[in-house]
C-alpha cells in the first residue's frame, strides 16, 4: 500500500514538513490522486513513546537545532537559543498544540482597511475574506473533528480549573466564555476516542484524542498508495532550472547523505523559522537573495502573536493539572476596539502548566529564584492561570534571517530570529495584565503574577500572501509570486496574525490549497 | 548550482544527548563572568572543604527557600551530583571555589560576615543577588530547577500530581469539582 517514489521522478509533488499544512496537503492531494512525498526533518514517534511528562517530552519532541534568539524582547536575554517552541517530529507542531480551533474574525483580514496605517508597523489586508475561507474553516473542522455546530461535536466538560476562570470572567460583566471549539474529540469519533481529562494535551495527546497529522492526515495519506512520508530527512535546499522554476529537493537522509529528490510542484511547510530559511538557503546565481524573494519579503514581518501569561494564588484548592491544558476560553477582549488603547484583540486561554514548566516560566530566565517564586511553587494546588493571545502587528524589521558564522549540525546558516514588541503589543499585554488583576479579584486573590511571552509556539507571517507582489512573497493561493509551482503551505503564509491560534486556518489554507494546486496540475498551468 | 556541504546526519542519539544541555543554556544568561578576586593559582581547583559544603548547601536552600516543606536531601543530592562533576572537571572544581570565594568576600564587604553567619534570609539573598548573573549560581540554580521542580518523589509534597494517563485520566477522578466560590 505504502508508496516508494524514486529519486529521479519528476512528476511529484514534493512537501517539506508534516505538521498541519504538510500533513493536510499530503492528505487532500493523496485523495485526489495527486502522487506526493513528504520530507520531514524529525523522527517518527508513536503513541507508545508519549509520556506525562512535561521536561522528558520537551526533550523528545522540541525542535532544538541551532537557532539564535534577538531584538528587543525578553527572550533575547532568558531564552537565548529557544526562540520558539515547536516540534521536531513526523505531525509537526500538531503533536504539541492545545487543540484550540478558533476562526479569524472578518476584520482580522483586513486590519489595514479597519485601521489605517499604524506607525511603525508593515500591516497590509490578506487578498483573501473571510467568506472566501467559510467553506474550508467548514471542512478543516469536520476534518479535525472540532467541537461546535459543524460537527455537532458537543464542547468537552467544564473542569474545575476553567470553572474558576468562568466565574471570574463572569464577575466583571464577561460573557463570551467556552469551552470551545477545540480539535480534541469530546465523544468517539474518527476512530479516535474520547478525552478522557488526562492533562499534558501539549505533550503529546497520549489517546490520540487530540487531532494531529501524526495518526490521522500522515497515515491516511500513506493509504492512498499516491503518499511516500520520509522522516529524519531534512531539505537544505531547493533546485531550480535555467527558467526559475523549481526541479526539486536537495536533502541529507536519516544517514546523514545528501539525497536531491526531483519534483514537479515544491511546497513548503516548515513552519515560519524553516520554511524562509530554505528559501534564504536556497539562493543561487539567479536568485541571489533567495528563492521566491523579489520583493525582499522572505523572512520579514514575522509574527508570534502577542503574548502573556497570568498565574494567581487562588482562596481554595483548583489542581490545574487535572483536565485538558486548555479548557476553555474567553474572548471578550477579542474584537477591534482602538479606545482601549490599542488596534486588534486578543483571546484569554485556560492554561494549565504541571510544576516541572512553572517552576521554569513564573519567573524566566537566570532572576527567576528566591522566595517568592519557591513560595508560590508551594501552593501549586491553589494556582490557576491563563495564557493571553492577541494579534501581533507584522513589522518588517521583525524577522528570520541567516547567522553569517554559525552552522547548524547540517552545515546550514542557523537562523537568527528577530523579534520586537511593537507599542501596541506592549499597550495590549498591560491591558490583558489589568483585566486578568480584576478577575482574579473578583475571586479573592490578591497574589498574582504576570509572565512575559513564553518561547513562541505560533508563528507566522515570514512568507507574507499579498495582493501586490511588491508586498509579499505569496499570492492568494500560496504560490509563490515569483516561481509558479513553489507554494508554501505553512502558517508563514499569514498576512496578518489575528488573535485565532493559527492550526486551524493553516487547515482550511492547506485544503484550500491543495484543491488550487490539483486544479492546476490538471489544466498544466504548473 | 551550489552543492552544499553535508557535516552531521540528525541521528536521534546524538540529538538526545545535546538536548539537556542545550535546554539549560537556553533557560541561561551566558554572562561575562562578574570580576573576580585575584588569588594564586592551583589553590582554587582543590576539593571543597566541609566549611565550603555547608556554604554551597546554605546557597541552594536560599536559591529555593522551602523550609518547612523539604530537608536537606533533595537540595544535597544536585549539589552531590555538581561535586561529583568538579571531581573530573577542572573547570567546574574553579568555578565553584572561585564562586564561593567570591560570594564570602561579597558577604564580608556588606556584612563583616561570612555568608553562613549571616542571620536574615532576605539579606543572605540579597547577596546572592549580587552574583545571580554568574555561570557559577545559575550552574547551582539549573540543577535545583530541574533537581526539586522536575523530581517526580517530590511532586506530592507540591501537590501536583504528575502522570495520569496510566490510571485512566481525571474524568472519573473530579477534574470539574469546585467548591470554594
Amino acid at each position: 500500500m505504502t508508496a516508494k517514489f524514486d529519486l529521479n521522478d519528476d512528476s511529484l509533488v514534493v512537501i517539506v514538513g508534516s505538521g498541519a499544512g504538510g500533513g493536510t496537503m499530503a492528505n487532500e492531494l493523496a485523495q485526489k490522486g495527486v502522487k506526493c512525498v513528504v520530507l520531514e526533518a524529525g523522527n517518527k514517534l508513536s503513541l507508545d513513546d508519549i509520556e506525562n511528562d512535561e521536561w522528558a517530552m520537551f526533550s523528545k519532541i522540541s525542535w532544538l537545532d541551532k537557532r539564535f534568539s534577538a531584538g528587543g524582547w525578553h527572550g533575547a536575554r532568558n531564552h537565548p537559543n529557544l526562540p520558539a517552541w515547536i516540534v521536531k517530529g513526523l505531525g509537526g507542531s500538531t503533536v504539541h498544540w492545545a487543540g484550540v480551533s478558533i476562526r479569524f474574525q472578518e476584520h482580522e483580514f483586513k486590519m489595514k482597511t479597519t485601521n489605517g496605517e499604524v506607525v511603525g508597523a508593515n500591516v497590509i489586508d490578506w487578498p483573501i475574506t473571510l467568506a472566501e475561507l467559510s467553506p474550508y474553516y467548514d471542512k478543516a473542522e469536520l476534518k479535525m473533528g472540532t467541537t461546535g455546530e459543524v460537527t455537532g461535536m458537543p464542547h468537552l466538560p467544564w473542569s474545575a480549573d476553567f470553572k474558576v476562570l468562568a466565574e471570574g470572567a463572569r464577575r466583571i460583566g464577561y460573557s463570551k466564555i467556552t469551552a470551545g471549539p477545540m480539535s480534541i474529540n469530546s465523544v468517539e469519533r474518527d476512530d479516535r476516542p474520547a478525552c478522557q481529562q488526562i492533562g499534558f494535551c501539549m505533550q503529546g495527546c497520549k489517546l490520540g484524542a487530540k487531532w494531529s497529522t501524526l495518526y490521522t492526515e500522515l497515515p491516511k495519506a500513506q493509504a492512498t498508495g499516491n503518499c511516500e512520508v520520509r522522516t529524519n530527512c531534512m531539505v537544505l535546499m531547493i533546485e531550480h532550472d535555467k527558467t526559475g522554476k523549481v526541479t526539486g529537493v536537495v536533502y541529507a537522509d536519516a544517514e546523514g547523505k545528501t539525497q536531491r529528490q526531483k519534483a514537479r510542484v515544491v511546497c513548503v511547510a516548515g513552519n515560519s523559522i524553516e520554511s524562509p530559511r530554505l528559501l534564504l538557503n536556497s539562493a543561487s546565481n539567479m536568485f541571489p537573495n533567495g528563492l521566491a524573494n523579489s520583493s525582499g519579503q522572505v523572512g520579514r514581518n514575522y509574527m508570534t502573536h502577542m503574548t502573556a501569561g497570568v498565574y494567581a494564588v487562588m482562596p481554595g484548592e483548583v489542581h490545574m493539572n487535572r483536565g485538558t491544558a486548555v479548557a476553555g476560553i474567553v474572548r471578550d477582549e477579542a474584537h477591534n476596539d482602538p479606545k482601549r488603547g490599542f488596534v486588534a484583540g486578543y483571546t484569554i486561554e485556560k492554561l494549565a502548566l504541571g510544576l516541572g514548566f512553572l517552576s521554569a516560566f513564573l519567573v524566566p530566565g537566570p532572576t527567576g529564584w528566591g522566595r517568592k517564586v519557591s513560595g508560590a511553587l508551594e501552593k501549586y494546588k491553589y494556582m490557576s492561570g491563563v495564557w493571553i493571545c492577541g494579534e501581533d502587528l507584522a513589522q518588517e524589521q521583525n524577522r528570520i534571517e541567516l547567522h553569517p558564522t554559525e552552522k547548524d549540525q547540517y552545515g546550514l546558516p542557523a537562523p537568527v530570529v528577530y523579534k520586537t514588541d511593537h507599542p501596541n503589543d506592549t499597550n495590549m499585554r498591560n491591558h490583558s495584565y489589568q483585566q486578568m488583576e480584576k478577575i482574579y479579584n473578583a475571586l479573592g486573590s490578591t497574589e498574582i503574577y504576570n509572565l512575559p511571552a513564553y518561547p513562541a509556539s505560533h508563528n507566522m507571517g515570514t512568507n507574507r500572501m499579498s495582493e501586490k507582489p511588491r508586498d509579499g512573497v505569496l499570492n492568494k493561493w500560496g504560490q509563490s509570486h515569483d516561481i509558479k509551482n513553489l507554494f508554501v503551505s505553512d502558517g508563514s503564509q499569514f498576512t496578518g496574525s489575528g488573535s485565532p491560534n493559527p492550526t486551524l486556518t493553516i487547515v482550511a489554507l492547506a485544503i484550500r490549497q491543495a484543491e488550487y494546486l490539483a486544479g492546476e496540475m490538471q489544466r498544466g498551468h504548473v | 548550482m551550489y552543492n552544499p556541504p553535508m557535516q552531521v546526519g540528525a541521528s536521534a542519539a546524538a540529538r538526545t544527548e545535546v538536548t539537556r544541555r542545550r535546554l539549560l543554556q537556553s533557560m541561561m544568561l551566558v554572562t561575562a563572568a562578574l570580576a573576580l578576586p585575584a588569588l594564586p593559582p592551583g589553590a582554587l581547583a582543590a576539593p571543597l572543604n566541609a566549611d565550603q559544603k555547608t556554604t554551597l548547601l546554605r546557597v541552594a536552600r536560599d536559591i529555593y527557600p522551602h523550609d518547612d516543606l523539604l530537608d536537606d536531601a533533595p537540595y544535597q543530592a544536585v549539589l552531590d551530583a555538581i561535586l561529583v562533576e568538579a571531581e573530573s572537571s577542572p573547570e567546574v572544581a574553579d568555578l565553584l571555589s572561585k564562586g564561593l570565594a567570591d560570594l564570602e568576600q561579597r558577604a564580608q564587604h556588606i556584612y563583616k560576615a561570612n555568608y553562613i553567619a549571616i542571620s536574615k534570609p532576605e539579606e543572605r539573598e540579597g547577596v546572592l543577588r549580587t552574583i545571580e548573573l554568574t555561570d557559577f549560581f545559575q550552574k547551582i540554580k539549573g540543577g535545583l530547577l530541574m533537581g526539586l521542580y522536575n523530581n517526580k518523589t517530590l511532586w506530592p509534597k507540591f501537590g501536583y500530581d504528575g502522570s495520569s494517563w496510566e490510571t485512566g485520566g481525571f474524568i472519573d477522578k473530579g477534574f470539574d469539582k469546585i467548591d470554594w466560590f
